[in-house]
């Protein structure tokens, strides 16, 4: 999809155990647009990517091929988390020094098999964006990861894999008298110095232009105005998720996705509908009858479920782990169809897979079982959004990097 | 409810306390009744009989029908009747016939369980105080939330309390039920000291017991001195207060174990997070375990034995013997956003107590019957039971599933929570009222002369919908 400089895509790696087929009751596709479910299905597995997927009965496995036959068990793609600070040590990636500071890389800190992406792993979730703090109005750079490899170049997806970017209320801590006023007028200088280098860059590129001189700051531009990546947004409350709806994707066309939706944000979904923006919702999963305003009346709802009704939009689900546990993805999805989410067309499992990862632009690899991807799935003892269900085993690009019968329940 | 009226309740709250020790009295002179009380309860029995009449009317008669129930001792019904009268559970079964002028629930379609049990919350009745009886609210918007996601009675500060909703009279049901003890390996000090007690009190006992012996022979013998014993660890080797640990660290729990096999009690272990490692010492001591499956913290690094947390943590102590209470890490009703940790996510811990391993109907346990009796309540609720509190929830689904909400819930015979009549999860997956309307049912054994053929089908037909799915009528209205 989008390889350039900055933007390095890891190769896949070799499948030690050889090709693989694992057989089982329940293989939940959960293509963007497609088959979602396929009963009593199989999944071939071949060199670390997804080689084909169908029913059993009409499915003919190759010779040679090894059979892993799970019976009753249901088979998923690994899941997703577009809202992650684990990856890394104990104190996380959020320095703030200046109020914005897109040089920042998470991608510096990451601490590859770490407890806290083993314990997440051992639930289901394969791919992290691990993101920095919302301390600041621009956070830095993001980084997305699979959780399981041991090394930092083989766990890297994509980096920059967002510009993590905090509308409000956190980053008024970063210092005395900040509004909203002033966060959103250095958000807007920030990036609009960074559309002016971009556009140096792509001009001198196309032998338009002299070569402009190298600034870090505003590096990250240059892949957003270009697509490659996208920002993911700390904003949560109708006026500000206005703002970075406007703002960032109105003003300046970029890809941009509500990252941290939370309360009544929802109230400026039909604008993100019109605009295309998704909305990855946590860790808040639901708006109570408390003095926040605009309120709800005394209804207990669901966030997503409000986003929902609104319009036909993504709707993800993340933890912004630690605050929800890595291991706890799933739970945001199970408490926002208990608040009311429709979960009769598989949404919960999308907001967990195919969608946070069509969010992040990189559903030609994740997010779904369809054939080219990473054979990242997850093995389930049944619904994955019911806490009574487990995870038994789990593949990250064709090897196994979780099994309950060697490594024990994790979780 | 007027100003005065409030007031006078709170009085009365107040004295609640010593009533209750003053209740047990009568009971005791019951027993040693003589002759001159006989003739009075002869007496008593010739008013009684011309009373009858109407006190009958005086009864006030419940009854939830044509529900798929759960009674939490193992018995399951299908289109069962559970009659109350005044609030106390009088008959359940499959074909029971209903006084005249009962009040009938009818459950077609849904399923009903014991009211849940919370071991421990806080701030159900109002704003959480020291004293309870200066900030009970049974008002409290906590409350009704608690009883929409099934919890009708809880431990707060060691009482159990039921969720009496505006009524303060019966809110609480026992004043204490355990003893918090200090078995902390960070205390050694405390820790002998206890150990010393334990010591004392159990010799004073024994002491004390060979002296009522020997003291049918010789009145005069000097009854024991009570030197070092104490007097709440009396209580415990008697049998009459639980002693209760806060524990999670293995060496403590074993400490425990031991402490409470020697002296012959069973200890009740809130925490116990490392107790899937010496399960079998935990079950030998007959340890009560209140555990939080989805707990995580990792094991000293210092520590060589298997330590940290185990999501089957409960499910192997409860096949060691030990009972588990479930409680969520939170105590209190928490409207932050974050949903599925606090008080009101009871059901969702026990969810991750079936992850662990244990079987659905342990896990329902661990948050009906179990906490009743640490709280020294299971004589009145944690089972659907004939003789006690008729309180009961019901639900559109199993219990444990993540979409079902408490459609009603049910205290003392009394509805006192209506999911489609109050502001906070009304909105959510609504049930059609028709669903449920009486006239479209024909009760086993009574006439329904009016019933036409044609209703008689679309019953038939509304009956054959609801087999075609576990959760019905979630969207769409029914046609009849």
């Amino acid at each position: 999809m989008f390889v350039a400089a900055t933007c390095s895509v890891s190769t896949a790696r070799a499948d030690d155990d050889g090709p693989v087929a694992i057989v089982a009751a329940k293989v939940l596709v959960a293509s963007w647009e497609g088959e979602q479910v396929i009963d009593h299905g199989v999944v071939l597995v071949r060199n670390g990517k997804i080689e084909s997927v169908g029913a059993r009965a009409t499915t003919e496995i190759p010779d040679g091929v090894r059979v892993i036959d799970v019976g009753d068990r249901w088979v998923m793609p690994g899941m997703v988390d577009l809202h992650s600070h684990v990856a890394g040590p104990d104190v996380d990636l959020n320095d703030m020094v200046f109020q914005c500071n897109p040089e920042l890389r998470a991608s510096s800190v990451v601490v590859p098999s770490n407890r806290l992406l083993d314990r997440g792993l051992a639930s289901g979730v394969t791919t992290v964006l691990f993101i920095p703090g919302s301390g600041t109005n621009v956070g830095g750079q993001g980084i997305l990861l699979k959780t399981s490899p041991s090394t930092f170049e083989a766990m890297r997806v994509r980096d920059p894999g967002s510009l993590k970017i905090a509308q409000g209320d956190n980053p008024m801590r970063w210092g005395y008298g900040m509004g909203r006023g002033l966060m959103n007028h250095h958000i807007r200088d920030t990036v609009a110095r960074g559309e002016a280098y971009a556009k140096a860059w792509t001009s001198y590129e196309k032998g338009e232009g002299s070569l402009p001189e190298k600034q870090l700051d505003l590096e990250p531009f240059r892949d957003l105005f270009a697509h490659r990546t996208q920002i993911s947004t700390h904003t949560q409350i109708y006026r500000l998720v206005l703002s970075t709806i406007t703002m960032l994707k109105g003003e300046f066309g970029l890809d941009v996705y509500i990252d941290h939706g939370e309360w009544a944000g929802y109230l400026a979904a039909p604008l993100a509908v019109k605009l295309g923006v998704a909305a990855i919702i946590g860790p808040r999963e639901i708006d109570t009858p408390s003095a926040r305003l605009p309120n709800t009346d005394g209804k207990i709802v669901s966030v997503s479920a409000e986003y929902q009704k609104r319009g036909p939009m993504q709707v993800g689900f993340n933890t912004d782990a630690p605050v929800v546990p890595q291991e706890e993805l799933f739970l945001q999805a199970t408490m926002g169809v208990r608040y009311g989410f429709e979960n009769d067309a598989m949404e919960a499992v999308r907001g967990l897979t195919i969608v946070p990862a069509h969010t992040a632009g990189i559903d030609d690899r994740v997010g779904s079982l369809e054939p080219g991807k990473d054979a990242d799935l997850v093995v389930i003892t049944g619904d994955p959004t019911d806490p009574r269900s487990f995870v038994e085993l789990v593949f990250v690009e064709g090897r196994v990097v979780y099994d309950v019968a060697t490594d024990g329940r994790r979780f | 409810m007027k100003f005065h009226e409030m007031l006078q309740r709170r009085l009365l709250f107040a004295a609640a306390a010593c009533f209750c020790t003053l209740v047990a009295l009568p009971t005791v002179f019951a027993q040693e009744k003589g002759a001159d009380d006989k003739k009075e309860d002869e007496k008593k029995d010739a008013d009684k009989k011309d009373g009858d009449a109407k006190k009958k009317e005086e009864d006030k008669w419940f009854a939830v029908t044509h529900a798929d129930l759960y009674t939490g001792t193992g018995a399951r019904f299908r289109d069962a009747t559970v009659l109350a009268k005044n609030g106390k559970i009088e008959k359940i079964g499959v074909e029971v016939d209903l006084p005249e002028g009962t009040t009938v629930l009818d459950a077609g379609g849904l399923v009903v369980y014991p009211g849940l049990v919370a071991y421990s919350s806080n701030g159900l009745f109002g704003a959480a105080s020291s004293d309870f009886a200066d900030s009970v609210n049974t008002f409290s918007p906590n409350l009704v939330m608690a009883l929409g996601n099934g919890i009708t009675t809880t431990g707060q500060s060691g009482a159990a309390l039921k969720l009496k909703r505006g009524e303060i009279d019966g809110v609480l049901m026992k004043d204490k039920a355990t003893t918090l003890l200090n078995f902390s390996a960070q205390n050694p000090q405390g820790r002998r000291s206890l150990l010393d007690k334990f010591a004392a009190t159990s010799q004073y006992l024994r002491d004390y017991r060979a002296w009522e012996e020997k003291k049918k022979n010789d009145k005069d013998l000097k009854e024991p001195a009570k030197k070092d014993s104490d007097a709440t660890i009396l209580q415990i080797l008697k049998g009459e207060i639980l002693a209760r640990f806060q524990s999670d660290d293995r060496d403590e729990l074993l400490g425990i174990a031991r402490l409470a096999q020697k002296y012959g009690f069973r200890p009740v272990i809130e925490g116990c997070r490392e107790g899937w490692t010496i399960a079998e010492e935990l079950g030998r001591a007959g340890a009560y375990a209140v555990v939080t499956p989805r707990d995580r913290v990792d094991k000293s690094e210092e520590l060589v034995a298997a330590g940290g947390t185990s999501i089957e943590n409960a499910a192997i102590l409860r096949a060691h013997g030990v009972q588990i209470a479930i409680v969520p890490s939170g105590k209190s009703v928490d409207l932050g956003g974050i949903a599925g940790r606090d008080i009101l996510a009871l059901t969702v811990e026990a969810g991750f107590g079936v992850r662990g391993g244990l079987t659905n109907d342990a896990a329902l346990e661990a948050i009906t019957i179990v906490p009743a009796r640490l709280l020294g309540v299971d004589h009145r609720v944690g089972s659907l039971e004939v003789g006690k509190d008729c309180d009961l929830i019901v639900c559109d689904g199993d219990i444990m599933h993540y979409e079902t909400f408490v459609q009603q819930a049910v205290v003392d015979g009394k509805v006192v929570y209506e999911k489609n009549k109050e502001l906070f999860y009304a909105h959510i997956r609504p049930r059609n009222d028709s669903a449920l309307a009486p006239e479209t049912r024909v009760d086993k054994g009574q006439e329904q002369p009016e019933k036409t053929a044609a209703a008689a089908e679309s019953k038939d037909d509304a009956k054959k919908d609801e087999k075609k799915s576990d959760k019905p009528d979630k969207k769409e209205e029914k046609k009849d």
